[in-house]
């Protein structure tokens, strides 16, 4: 019996749930600690909240929305700020965003458009490998800009297996597996970045430039797509280059893989009522996030097309409640919060400041240096926690790291999607990684090319197009 | 009875594991769970690739893991383990249990075989299908990591079979390591029950550190070697001195099986120093089977 119990508390050691009491003792131990002169108690305690909580999200010893929920008992328990607060700060139009997209999401995927959409690119591509990774990656990209990196991941990637199962059937082509499924993963990684229902990430990073900057500043929907689509024009154009420089496609053209993939996909016919609905419900949501989103918001917006999709019978609310990831979605709104608090406690300021004073003397010749930082540390930090929780976290801080806080804001959503190393930053590389086609070794072997290109197109497009565009631009 | 064998892909390995498994199963009426452990998504992406993940199964893209499940059932069937039915594979009758996903399969005439998808870290894992669905074996190939193989020994309760260098003409004899640990008895029959079903020859042995051999194992020697007569098996009895474990796999060599009972003693000493079995395990060039 008692070698049982001991048994038992070794493997609760060996799983590391024990994680979860270490951040908590370490919060109520450094709690008590004198903390820094520059910044105040509440703050002290934001930060120790805020390293707890980047422990609790990539090392997940107890489930995530868990995580969200301590969030608030700690700000509340621990004096960060007030209940009624708190509570604010929980629930904001970015989260109702979040939600919203996730459950549109659900309802799209459902209708079977992946198919149409397999027909339409086999169309424009051809059987030319080379016409196939470009069309795979802009396709994805474009799609993943408005409709969302998770909804067209669940789309294509079909298409792309589809395509690499039908052709290994053949021959076999381990190259050719890799660089069809990259295409589409970065596709749609790169092509997010593109407008602000791209992704969680930059929903949340309106929220902070609203809530967080001095001037609340707002970006319109298109204002936003005119900063950041250059680099998801430059990513589509680039990205089939790098990809065929990393894997040599192990032939040219894909006769046969075409021909089945086409005769899969035949069978659906004529497109339907159904599917031009859910095609007819999102363009209305599209237009309403372009024209309305200041006055309503884009969380309303997307609330509403879910509602849309309701309403019309499109998809049953017992499958959006079944399919929808609330614990995502808690999670969030915790570090929005979180993210709230620590503007508001100085938290974002001091440690902003603390890290540009490491590098201060360098500032001064050379400006750039805070948007290095800024990209440096959001893609690490994505490539380790995921592209949103990254912006979530990171962002209140690098707004006060020095530098425009528009520009900064849209570094760290830009670099957020840099997350070509690892399977942990966006749903599509986890999903290819999983299949056991695509290997550590491949992320790596992709993932440095796309990264220096994208760093370097980033720094570029700060220093030689948005002062230019802000020039012509009306932002507030 | 009830056996797990822990499938990781469709290679050799695998293929001779599910021999070794079916074969024992067969001999003991036991029923097999094949189980795939798969890689688990961050908690923070998982409803976006469980989304993928149903648009995938639409298109007849199926999990990998059921992939390899499918593989292991039919290469199970072929072995002649159970009779074949038609449509007995299929991704529509997969059920949702706890931390699991079990595919229902049509009752077959022969043994019961289960499909059972995981996702996560191996150890817990397997740990957490054991501890709540009761196996008396589990089948799994040796990592090549030594510490994993030490986790699974020491936290998989129940008896574990660690598969390594498996010589698939099964040239193997059965090296019955006996000492004064509480699982020898029962590693003892289980031994014997294995033996004869492959027909093998049985070498008892018993290895001291010292010349002195202590009560408790010469009791053991003893008993292996009453029932072992008793149950008419061909067997050599001999002890030894030395380090057991350089002892036992240098006896070993290639064409034995190692069988030897769970080590007794403290937990936490075993998870830091490790024990006779664990270190066996790690050293040998011959499958160990681990007796709870």
């Amino acid at each position: 019996m008692n070698n049982n119990l001991n048994r038992a508390l070794l493997l609760w050691i060996q799983q590391k749930r024990w994680l979860l009491f270490v951040a908590l003792l370490g919060f109520i131990f450094y709690h008590f600690l004198p903390y820094p002169q520059n910044v105040s108690q509440a703050g002290y305690r934001t930060l120790i909240l805020g390293v707890m909580v980047i422990v609790l999200i990539i090392k997940e010893p107890v489930p995530l929305p868990a995580v969200a929920l301590l969030i608030v008992i700690l700000e509340v328990a621990f004096g960060i700020a007030p209940v009624s607060e708190v509570a604010n700060s929980f629930m904001n139009d970015s989260v109702f965003f979040i939600m919203g997209s996730l459950m549109m999401a659900v309802a799209i995927v459902q209708q079977g458009l992946d198919t149409r959409l397999a027909l339409g690119i086999i169309k424009i591509t051809g059987n030319k490998v080379t016409n196939i990774i470009f069309g795979f990656t802009a396709i994805s990209a474009l799609l993943s800009s408005f409709v969302g990196e998770h909804t067209v991941v669940a789309m294509m990637l079909p298409v792309g297996l589809s395509l690499v199962k039908n052709s290994s059937q053949v021959r076999k082509i381990p190259n050719l597996t890799v660089l069809i499924l990259f295409s589409i993963a970065y596709g749609a990684t790169i092509g997010s970045i593109g407008t602000p229902s791209g992704g969680a990430r930059n929903a949340i990073m309106i929220e902070y430039w609203k809530s967080i900057t001095d001037n609340a500043i707002t970006l319109s929907y298109p204002q936003w797509i005119i900063m950041a689509y250059p680099m998801v024009i430059i990513g589509i154009l680039t990205c089939p280059i790098l990809l065929k420089m990393a894997f040599k496609p192990e032939c040219s053209q894909l006769d046969t893989a075409i021909r089945k993939l086409k005769v899969q996909v035949a069978h659906k016919g004529k497109i339907k009522g159904k599917e031009l609905l859910t095609i007819g419900i999102f363009i209305i949501v599209f237009f309403a996030w372009v024209m309305l989103n200041e006055q309503f918001g884009m969380g309303i917006i997307a609330i509403a097309g879910a509602f849309l999709y309701m309403a019309t019978g499109l998809v049953e609310w017992k499958d959006i409640s079944q399919h929808t990831n609330w614990g995502v979605i808690l999670l969030f709104a915790g570090a929005i919060s979180l993210g709230v608090q620590m503007k508001n406690a100085g938290t974002a300021e001091w440690i902003g400041n603390s890290i540009i004073s490491m590098s201060s003397g360098l500032i001064d010749q050379i400006p750039m240096i805070p948007y290095v930082i800024n990209i440096t540390l959001t893609m690490i930090m994505s490539n380790l926690m995921s592209s949103s929780g990254t912006v979530a976290v990171l962002g209140p801080i690098t707004l006060n790291m020095g530098g425009h806080p528009l520009f900064m804001g849209m570094t760290t959503s830009i670099a957020s999607a840099f997350g070509y190393f690892s399977a942990v930053a966006a749903p599509a590389c986890m999903i290819i990684y999983s299949s056991g086609l695509v290997k550590v070794a491949d992320f790596l072997r992709a993932g440095w090319r796309m990264g220096l290109a994208s760093f370097i197109t980033l720094l570029l497009l700060y220093k030689l197009y948005w002062p230019l565009v802000i020039q012509f631009t009306n932002f507030k | 009875m009830k056996f797990l064998i822990a499938i990781k892909d469709t290679s050799n390995e695998s293929k001779n594991i599910l021999k070794i498994g079916a074969t024992i199963a067969k001999g003991v009426s036991a029923d097999i769970s094949l189980v795939f452990v798969g890689k688990k998504s961050s908690a923070i992406l998982e409803g976006d690739v469980n989304m993928a993940r149903r648009s995938l199964t639409e298109w007849n893209i199926l999990h990998p893991g059921l992939e390899v499940l499918e593989w292991a059932y039919k290469t199970i069937l072929e072995m002649g383990f159970a009779s074949k039915i038609e449509g007995g594979f299929d991704p529509k009758n997969l059920i949702e249990e706890k931390r699991r996903i079990r595919m229902v399969l049509p009752q077959s005439s022969g043994h019961k075989i289960n499909l059972i998808l995981r996702e996560g870290e191996l150890m817990s894992e397997l740990s957490h299908e054991v501890d709540n669905h009761k196996y008396e074996l589990a089948i799994i190939n040796r990592p090549r990591r030594k510490r994993i193989t030490h986790q699974l020994i020491q936290f998989i309760n129940t008896s574990v079979f660690v598969v390594g260098n498996f010589d698939p003409k099964w040239n193997y004899k059965i090296l019955l390591c006996v000492d004064d640990s509480r699982a020898t008895k029962r590693a003892i029959v289980f031994g014997t029950q294995v033996a004869k079903q492959f027909n093998a020859e049985i070498r008892v042995l018993t290895v001291s550190k010292t010349v002195k051999f202590g009560k408790g194992y010469q009791n053991a020697h003893k008993w292996a070697e009453k029932y072992l007569k008793h149950m008419k098996m061909s067997y050599s009895l001999s002890k030894l001195s030395g380090n057991p474990t350089d002892v036992f796999v240098n006896e070993a060599g290639e064409n034995h099986i190692i069988i030897m009972g769970k080590a007794k003693g403290n937990e936490f000493l075993k998870y830091f120093k490790g024990s006779k079995p664990i270190h066996t395990a790690q050293k040998a060039n011959c499958p160990v089977l681990i007796v709870n």
